[in-house]
């Protein structure tokens, strides 16, 4: 072989040497999503600049026309390993397919074997053109399937680069700048070679692409090396999305603006009781409880699906999705399943009415009965009716928090529930000494706290047994909250009732001696508060109940659980 | 007074001291040259050079690339596979292991630089020259990597199957080291090449075997058979012995009937007498290191005694 001296020479050296170490750098990080392809990617350019080389040095016609043939081998690799490249290292690997590998080769497969026979029909023909000054021959190529296979080159080539465009705007600036690399990697070479088509490159005919992918190859090492391509890669966020939506406990619906289903997950699509290729395109208001025009955030709607007992009902959630200039583009339904949150709301409703009527209407004729004796065991029976009725209306203040948690509540005056649970205090505890401090500065709060402020009171009542029983109440508004203060000169709360509230269950070898102080602590829970016990000196408790403002529309929601 | 007295006595213990560590400084780069020749391969390729050197003085060949492609091909694999096998290395050469993985990075950098320069160069020895010059990169991969992942449980790594390992890695070098100078001179295969190739071939399969012997345990915790690990050490150096003794015969037989001449056929003995003696301190000694080195040290001393017996240096 003759050594080529022509200009361009030296500059497919370069690419040869630089496109070669980026692959084997490349091949060291794999399993890396986009390693592989871009080995062969960086192989392609390679074999194509080494067959431009050797058909320069070729001693004979036939030997150039040979290598020319051959170069089509690394031309026809670049752009297939480019797509795979990029739907690999953007995390579209499920695109990858033997099938979709086998499909985007055929063009390649077929442009290579035009080439090689190209003799016999002359759709891709390698002829020689010339000889330059160092006594090179030039090989002119050209014919019907040469634009094919150009126009198909430069089709892979933009559409490899979509998905990197996404990522030159990512938040992470790692991937900004792995992905302008690989931008300028990519571009370079195919702006070059479009501009060698167009005849705007003067290059004594010999095709200058792969002296363009030195560039790559220094922007590959770049992405590779500075911006980590392999160390940080973004190819889990597009996947991540998708997995969110499939897997999400939620069923979720997208619909455009036309009333249109565009997306739906697993979840939805079995809530609708519908097959996912199906509901995609159906109109939306033939599958969802939708009345009118959709609106966002319009309130909440129940959607219930199957027979009476195995219906299911979902609770409906509208958001509207927009552009960047705010203009609607769509809605996202989620249906979020709350079959067993009304089944419990039913349930709730049927003790409530046991403990409201029932109980104490059978207490009553148990009482009835016992005070036609009076002996002490008759007192004894009517005692104990007592304590099962308080019992009672104690568990029913516990449901009816319970209610009022998952609904709103209804607002009321600071001073008017200290007030009056004070007034209650005083008609039940005839023998216990209150003081009252009202707040200066009055505020609305959430009607629940009636309940709390009512069982510590009681609480510091019906365990004073002391010669000189005393309570007082305070209560002020500090910024954003209202405070109530119960302090009691009683014998002071045990630290075990407390611990077992602070554990927030109860076993049967542990558990407190009522329900007083456990409708404190979900009372406090359900309107957002809490409560601090303290010693009292010399002796007693002072209980803090702090519960946040309402809003000033007077309703707040409350918090919900779960 | 007192200061006075004292001055020249701490002027003599400045210089003292500023000797002291002068000396100290530059035993500590000398130590720091010999890590990075040693640990990073460096030394394999000045070794690598001169094995292709000889072929060109053997073969009476003119001065072309193929040293430098060898050289760079040899730091490119060696350091490569260094960086892979960092992790594994741990065990049995664990100063190695943390200097590679210590400068993984501007090694990992320079491999990779080194084999596409390596290529570049080779393409201007033609498409055989870069052939070649890929080979040693291609069984590398066959050798080291999975390459039959989704093949079942029969296809293992090549590393890992006895006597396959060794003769992979000593086909390619001496493809390389006598393929390489030839193809670049675009000259003809003779008997004389022939000779050489095998001298080669079996010569670096003993020296791959060589270093086995330390990494028994390492090769044996990963899989790899070797033959220490398959025969244990006595055998491995009895088949050592072996494989050098069967290389005197082919040298006497090739000097009486093929294409060796005194000179050549002398210097090569002189060199397996050399190796007969290294085998000796298989497993019988604690710097099995240093041994591996003194194994590939050999054509040194036989391009040495060529070099006098050819030019009369």
């Amino acid at each position: 072989m003759h050594p080529p001296t022509t200009v361009v020479v030296p500059l497919l050296f370069g690419s040869i040497a630089t496109g070669s170490g980026a692959a084997i750098l490349a091949w060291r990080e794999r399993p890396n999503p986009g390693a592989t392809p871009l080995v062969w990617l960086l192989g392609g350019q390679s074999v194509w600049a080494t067959c431009i080389i050797f058909s320069l040095s070729a001693e004979s016609v036939s030997e150039t026309l040979t290598w020319t043939k051959l170069g089509w081998i690394g031309v026809m690799i670049v752009p297939v390993a480019w797509i795979l490249f990029a739907l690999e290292y953007t995390g579209r690997d499920q695109y990858i397919t033997r099938r979709s590998v086998a499909l985007l080769s055929v063009v390649p497969v077929l442009t290579v074997c035009l080439a090689v026979t190209e003799q016999y029909h002359g759709l891709l023909y390698v002829r020689p053109a010339g000889v330059t000054v160092d006594g090179a021959v030039v090989a002119e190529q050209g014919g019907l399937w040469y634009g094919v296979a150009a126009a198909y080159t430069y089709l892979l080539g933009v559409l490899g680069i979509v998905p990197i465009l996404g990522l030159v705007s990512s938040r992470a600036t790692a991937f900004r700048g792995q992905s302008a690399a690989l931008l300028v990697g990519i571009t370079t070479p195919w702006a070059t070679n479009i501009l060698y088509n167009a005849g705007a490159l003067p290059s004594a005919g010999i095709d200058p692409t792969p002296i363009a992918f030195a560039v790559s190859g220094v922007a590959y090492l770049g992405a590779i090396r500075r911006f980590r391509m392999f160390g940080a890669n973004p190819a889990p966020t597009w996947r991540a999305k998708e997995f969110l939506f499939d897997h999400i406990h939620e069923g979720a619906i997208v619909v455009d603006g036309h009333d249109t289903i565009v997306e739906i997950n697993q979840t939805g699509a079995a809530v609708l009781g519908v097959d996912v290729d199906r509901a995609l395109g159906s109109p939306a208001s033939e599958l969802l409880p939708v009345n009118g025009p959709i609106q966002a955030d319009g309130g909440r709607d129940f959607l219930t699906v199957g027979t009476e007992s195995t219906s299911q009902s979902y609770d409906v959630t509208v958001t509207e999705l927009t552009d960047r200039r705010d203009h609607t583009l769509g809605f996202v339904f989620t249906l979020h399943n709350v079959t067993r949150y009304l089944q419990q709301q039913q349930r709730l409703k049927v003790l409530n009415r046991v403990l409201r009527h029932n109980i104490r209407t059978e207490a009553n004729i148990i009482q009835g009965y016992a005070e036609r004796t009076a002996d002490e065991t008759a007192e004894t029976i009517k005692r104990r009716t007592m304590r099962i009725v308080e019992l009672s209306e104690k568990g029913r203040d516990a449901i009816d928090l319970f209610e009022d948690a998952v609904g709103e509540w209804n607002q009321s005056s600071l001073d008017s529930i200290v007030g009056d649970c004070l007034a209650g205090a005083r008609d039940a505890f005839p023998d216990v000494a209150f003081e009252l401090e009202r707040p200066t500065e009055d505020a609305t709060i959430p009607d629940g706290a009636a309940v709390v402020v009512n069982n510590l009171i009681e609480n510091a009542a019906v365990h004073n047994a002391g010669s000189d029983p005393r309570v007082s109440v305070s209560a002020w508004v500090e910024s954003d909250r209202a405070v109530v203060q119960i302090a009691d000169n009683g014998p002071g709360i045990d630290e075990y009732e407390l611990d077992i509230l602070d554990s927030g269950t109860e076993t049967p070898l542990r558990h407190g001696s009522g329900l007083g102080l456990w409708l404190v602590k979900w009372g406090t829970e359900t309107i957002g508060g809490s409560v601090d016990f303290e010693p009292a000196e010399p002796t007693g408790t002072i209980a803090t109940l702090t519960v946040p403002l309402s809003g000033s529309d007077g309703r707040t929601p409350a918090p919900r659980d779960g | 007074m007192a200061s006075k007295t004292n001055d020249p006595a701490a002027h003599a213990d400045d210089i003292v001291s500023r000797r002291g560590e002068v000396s100290a400084s530059l035993a500590h780069t000398c130590s720091r040259i010999k890590d990075v020749l040693t640990y990073s391969s460096a030394y394999l390729v000045f070794i690598a050079m001169i094995e292709v050197l000889t072929v060109h003085l053997v073969l009476s060949l003119p001065l072309n690339p193929a040293p430098v492609v060898v050289g760079l091909v040899t730091f490119s694999v060696y350091a490569g596979d260094r960086i892979a096998d960092a992790d594994s290395d741990a065990l049995s050469t664990p100063e190695r292991s943390a200097f590679v993985t210590r400068h993984r990075e501007a090694l990992s950098l320079l491999t990779a630089g080194a084999y596409g320069v390596a290529i570049a160069i080779a393409i201007t020895g033609g498409p055989l020259a870069l052939a070649i010059t890929l080979l040693p990169g291609g069984f590398w991969i066959l050798y080291a990597s999975d390459w039959f992942p989704t093949l079942g449980r029969r296809f293992k790594r090549l590393k890992q199957i006895l006597v396959v390992n060794s003769a992979m890695v000593a086909s390619a070098w001496a493809i390389a080291v006598v393929g390489l100078p030839l193809a670049f001179a675009e000259a003809t295969v003779t008997p004389l090449s022939g000779v050489v190739f095998v001298y080669f071939l079996v010569d670096t399969f003993v020296n791959t075997e060589i270093p086995n012997v330390r990494d028994v345990e390492a090769d044996a915790a990963d899989g790899v058979s070797t033959l220490p690990v398959v025969f244990g050490i006595r055998r491995t150096r009895h088949a050592l012995y072996g494989l050098d003794l069967f290389l005197v015969a082919f040298v006497a037989l090739t000097l009486a009937f093929g294409p060796l001449t005194v000179a050549l056929a002398g210097a090569i003995l002189v060199g397996l007498g050399y190796a007969l003696v290294l085998a000796w301190f298989v497993g019988r000694t604690n710097a099995p290191g240093r041994l591996a080195i003194a194994g590939e040290s050999k054509h040194l001393v036989v391009f040495a005694l060529l070099l006098v017996s050819t030019a009369g240096i």
